[in-house]
């Protein structure tokens, strides 16, 4: 007779073993100790826990890669979620963390091959579903700064919030996230190559990404180094004409405000 | 040993779709029941959602994840979290499922059947143990909608739920519409089920829609709660007395009103077999 340690790894590997479906793989030792009744077998029986195991992993997956589903197609997706599984069965209690490997897993699948940008529309959909859950904070507004004397602005730190996160594409990600919203109607011409940073922020409860361009990515970048305003006024000063500068550094900051991604400014 | 928690009335579960009427002002219901899980989060408006569902009526928190039967290690990072998420809203109190969701440190995020032998028997009895020593407090066990049995159960799944109940000294979440659901799919009496349920172990009952699937009943939570069912709560309220009960709607979920009007058909049914309502709605 099987201990319940083998009943539960002979189960689990039952329901969890059969990617392509059919109840091929399911243990003998654990058939001869399920009931049969009526209409069902122990093996139908087996097949109903199978199916679901599928069908709601996929299931979820799908709502969290809304957009990848959509460029894939429903049959495509559905096999890309049951090989993603068979490599990466779920270790979290939470249903949350189910995808923390999708987007690399999707990089390396074969039938993605022809769709290269791919993994990263997945990054992007990844970093939303963090940002919308990110930890809160009260961000800096605009009236906070009103307090400091000019001799403090070049010292004045900031921090990004942590419902933040920028991200990296050699493809223009934001542009295939606004197409892909059905397999039918997405519009191909936006995969193109085309080097393209990303920011992706919550504000209030509302998750928002947007494209940066190389100022923003770099003054940005310098923020989250730590560096005080005069060094971000710095990394400006090295990529555009001194005179545009400081011009250019206000209005990025007053933009950083207006969407809530500073927070704890320190002198 | 005893068991006791407060009666609540008959209310609703806290879904997504609902979060809008706790800002409007117009989530009533005698109380609200939510999935652990989705709150163990770190931030945006799930948690703000349940901090507003708080101010507005009692809350009891309700795990998927637990995995009560599970020959893994108890998840000490997951018994942590749910201890912070206990700190943070104060729930009236806590349930998950008399079943096992993971092995080998893998998650099915299902309800799994256990066997019902003395081996799972001594097993589960110390894991609600440790469970209940590490929170501090008595938990709710809940018997689940089940596909299958194991041909070496020494016992039914009422007698084991008991067992495990007096053993553990923990309380009993009684989902009339599961039992309804197993006594289809296994082809035992739900009414014996009930009847052999220890009246003063039920803290909670939960009722919820089902499908027929031709040849099974399917736990599926995405409808109304249908008349069979409706008729089992009516025994199970004359067998427990007042209960706290909690309509369960997880897919296809309906608009704030049509849920509540299925509580209050359940706060009918106690009116009728009780003769008095203690409930208070907002």
């Amino acid at each position: 007779m099987l201990s319940l340690r083998e009943l539960q790894l002979n189960f689990f590997h039952s329901i969890a073993s059969i990617p392509g479906g059919g109840n091929a793989n399911f243990s003998p030792g654990l058939v001869q100790v399920v009931e049969g009744r009526d209409k069902l077998g122990p093996e139908e029986r087996l097949n109903i826990y199978a199916q679901m195991y599928y069908a709601r992993l996929i299931e979820v997956l799908r709502e969290d890669f809304s957009r990848v589903a959509a460029v894939l197609g429903c049959e495509r997706f559905d096999r890309l979620v049951r090989a993603y599984l068979a490599h990466h069965p779920s270790t979290h209690p939470s249903l949350r963390y189910l995808g923390r490997h999708f987007a690399a897993f999707l990089a390396a699948w074969p039938e993605a091959a022809s769709l290269p940008f791919l993994s990263d529309l997945a990054r992007l959909e990844w970093a939303r579903l963090e940002v919308f859950d990110a930890p809160d904070v009260e961000p800096l507004r605009v009236e906070h700064l009103h307090g400091f004397s000019p001799d403090e602005w070049p010292s004045l730190k900031f921090q990004l919030i942590p419902a933040f996160h920028a991200l990296q594409s050699a493809w223009p990600v934001h542009e295939i996230w606004a197409a892909a919203t059905d397999e039918t109607s997405a519009d191909r011409s936006c995969e193109r190559r085309e080097k393209t940073a990303v920011r992706i922020w919550r504000e209030g409860f509302a998750v928002y990404h947007s494209k940066m361009d190389a100022t923003e990515q770099a003054a940005l970048t310098a923020v989250q180094a730590g560096e005080p305003f005069a060094g971000i006024c710095a990394t400006l000063a090295s990529l555009v004409p001194t005179e545009e500068a400081a011009p250019m550094m206000g209005s990025l900051l007053l933009r950083w405000l207006e969407d809530g991604i500073l927070v704890n400014h320190k002198a | 040993m005893a068991f006791s928690v407060p009666y609540l009335g008959h209310g609703v579960g806290l879904r997504t779709k609902h979060f809008p009427h706790l800002w409007e002002g117009t989530a009533r219901a005698d109380w609200f029941e939510a999935i652990s899980e989705n709150f163990m989060i770190r931030g945006g408006r799930p948690l703000a959602a349940l901090e507003k569902a708080r101010e507005t009526a009692p809350l009891v928190l309700h795990g998927v994840s637990l995995s009560l039967g599970s020959t893994d290690p108890l998840n000490i990072p997951y018994l942590e979290d749910l201890q912070a998420l206990i700190r943070r809203c104060e729930p009236a109190w806590v349930s998950d499922h008399l079943c096992w969701g993971s092995v080998g440190g893998h998650y099915a995020h299902d309800l799994l059947p256990l066997p019902y032998t003395e081996e799972a028997l001594v097993h589960v009895v110390e894991r609600v143990q440790a469970i209940q020593d590490r929170l501090g407090r008595q938990i709710l066990i809940e018997n689940v909608s089940s596909y299958l049995t194991f041909s070496p159960s020494t016992m039914s799944e009422w007698e084991f739920l008991t067992e495990i109940a007096e053993r553990a000294d923990c309380g009993i979440l009684l989902d009339v519409n599961n039992i309804y659901v197993s006594a289809a799919n296994h082809g035992f009496a739900a009414e014996q089920y009930i009847a052999g349920v220890p009246a003063d172990r039920v803290g909670q009952i939960h009722l919820a829609g089902h499908a027929d699937m031709g040849t099974y009943l399917f736990d599926t939570h995405d409808g109304p709660v249908i008349t069979s069912v409706w008729e089992l709560y009516r025994l199970a309220v004359r067998h427990c007395g007042r209960v706290s009960t909690l309509i369960e709607w997880d897919d296809k979920i309906p608009e704030f009103d049509l849920l509540c009007a299925e509580a209050e058909r359940a706060r009918e049914i106690e009116m009728t077999e009780l003769g008095q309502s203690y409930a208070k709605s907002a």
